[in-house]
């Protein structure tokens, strides 16, 4: 990538990411208490064997929250600031302006992501290969939520819309697929469904990854949750290019 | 002298349920290289929708637009090293201050760290906020705030800048900074486009004018060229010795408080002035302002077309 665009990426993470952070800290708050918010109920009512399932939701979830945190900073920016306007009419493409927005909401993840790692390797000690399932989980997980917010963004015409929005995405991508259970717990009627979305095989590519008990992970398996992972990744993506409105037709 | 911008036949369509509006209809403008051009329209007249085809973040419906001879839709991205743009209502990020918002918006456009940061600092000495440079924005006034955002675009190494109400909600002072920031851009050839509804400040800085009305292109030209296109060119402010009934054979008059305003040619107005002489009545007599202008031109349009409505009708 050329120098110019790398300062360019920069400058995106450190004005929405690490400037606000530092003006106002408990911006940290907002991406931490729904995870673990989860993760209390599960210490206390749930049996602690289950505690890995909890700790491999938080770490999806958190990776989701990026993609409604950006979608709705986005359409703040777009809609509010018009930023995104300045930004079209600048060297800055769609592609560098929706990536360093998508790195400057993971700014916000990386000490709740910290804290789930170190659980998650205080359950079951995993080896490098566990570590690179999460990893990559999590990273295709990330680049399929920032493609779909950016894609919903520049559709949304006011930034109350993304109230309405948000929960129905987090229903279809955190509720739905087994984020925090085995899918075993799931009713058969409701598998086919969990199937079709990209969240339940990165779930168990991760829950599987963490040793999880009960969450056997074959290396095809593994490869089959990545195969369909990039997948979806690539679809959301090809939609972004596609279909987001970076200019208004 | 080359052109900085040239529109042909330039329209935008918005379509809604079982209905549309046309922003713009076939607009021709050609705007030279190095000039300030003020559009200026009431409002809904297209102005804003112009500024954003011209900054690449609308497709026109029909026509075309060329800036620095690079087409707007097929050679977008070309377009885009070159301009810059203040969209009109724009804000800037809270949390920041107006030295971190110019030299991110810098770093942003590519440029390195120390670089930006000086031109930073030179912008917001130019529009005399460097006082508050390291304030954060949401302990600023609105003008200090939309001075921050003119920075922003000054600073950039843009060719083109385009300024979509630039000073509104600005207080005189403050209006006289950007002014002068604008007035430099020009001494570096810099092309400015610039939509405003003080007519005062369209005919202060401006090269060259055009007016929008309604979508469609009423005027286009240097503002003596305008001027030279109105019907009535001389503004008489009568304050005694003559009735309306008087003034009416020379021209449109409107009465403001206690005085009369007529608009007239250069022959009723030597009449004029010489009977006021020979009376002793009090009168004033000047060309018109682009206000007048400004409301000769647009007000003939609104009365064609209610005249048009009426006979349809």
């Amino acid at each position: 990538m050329p120098r110019h665009r790398m300062r360019s990426l920069w400058a995106l993470i450190s004005m929405n990411g690490f400037l606000p952070l530092r003006r106002q800290p408990l911006y940290l708050i907002n991406t931490l208490t729904s995870p673990f918010s989860f993760l209390f109920f599960f210490y206390i009512i749930a049996p602690h064997s289950l505690l890995p399932y909890a700790v491999a939701g938080g770490m999806i979830l958190t990776v989701l929250s990026i993609g409604t945190s950006l979608q709705a900073d986005l359409t703040h920016y777009k809609q509010d600031l018009k930023l995104q306007e300045m930004v079209v009419a600048s060297p800055v493409s769609a592609g560098v302006y929706v990536t360093g927005m998508a790195l400057s909401e993971f700014v916000y993840s990386i000490p709740g992501m910290a804290v789930f790692v170190l659980l998650s390797l205080s359950f079951h000690s995993y080896l490098l290969l566990g570590g690179l399932g999460v990893f990559v989980g999590l990273v295709l997980l990330w680049i399929f939520a920032s493609a779909l917010g950016f894609t919903l963004a520049t559709y949304l015409q006011d930034v109350r819309e993304t109230f309405v929005i948000s929960p129905l995405v987090s229903i279809a991508l955190s509720v739905i697929p087994p984020v925090y259970y085995p899918i075993a717990f799931l009713p058969a009627w409701i598998r086919p469904l969990a199937y079709a979305i990209p969240t339940t095989w990165a779930a168990n590519l991760i829950q599987g990854s963490i040793g999880a008990p009960g969450a056997s992970l074959s290396l095809s398996q593994a490869f089959l949750d990545v195969a369909v992972l990039l997948l979806a990744a690539a679809i959301l993506f090809l939609v972004a290019w596609k279909k987001a409105q970076w200019r208004e037709t | 002298m080359a052109e900085a911008l040239h529109a042909r036949g330039l329209g935008r369509r918005y379509h809604w349920r079982g209905g549309f509006h046309d922003a713009l209809v076939g607009v021709d403008l050609t705007v030279p290289s190095g000039c300030v051009l003020g559009l200026i329209g009431r409002n809904g007249a297209g102005k804003t929708t112009f500024v954003r085809i011209s900054s690449t973040s609308l497709l026109p419906t029909s026509g075309s637009l060329e800036v620095l001879g690079l087409d707007v839709v097929t050679q977008a991205d070309e377009v885009r090293e070159r301009i810059a743009v203040i969209p009109q209502e724009s804000r800037p990020l809270y949390w920041m201050t107006p030295l971190e918002l110019v030299s991110y918006y810098l770093r942003l456009r590519g440029a390195p760290v120390r670089e930006a940061r000086a031109r930073a600092k030179d912008a917001l000495a130019q529009l005399e906020i460097s006082k508050w440079g390291d304030t954060q924005v949401n302990r600023l006034s609105g003008g200090l705030r939309r001075r921050s955002m003119v920075a922003m675009v000054m600073a950039s190494d843009a060719e083109v800048l385009f300024l979509d109400e630039p000073t509104t909600g600005l207080d005189p002072l403050a209006r006289r900074s950007v002014w002068e920031a604008i007035r430099k851009a020009s001494r570096e050839r810099r092309t400015v486009f610039l939509t405003t509804h003080y007519l005062e400040e369209a005919e202060n800085l401006s090269d060259r004018l055009a007016v929008l009305e309604g979508g469609h292109l009423l005027a286009q030209g240097t503002p003596a060229e305008i001027a030279s296109r109105v019907q009535y060119p001389y503004r008489v402010t009568v304050e005694s010795g003559f009735r309306r009934e008087d003034l009416a054979p020379y021209g449109p008059v409107s009465q403001i408080g206690s005085r009369w305003l007529l608009f007239t040619s250069e022959a009723p107005a030597r009449e004029l002035s010489r009977k006021a002489l020979e009376k002793g009545a009090r009168i004033s007599l000047g060309p018109v302002s682009l206000e007048d202008i400004f409301v000769q031109i647009v007000g003939k349009e609104i009365e064609a077309e209610e005249v048009g409505e009426d006979a349809a009708t």
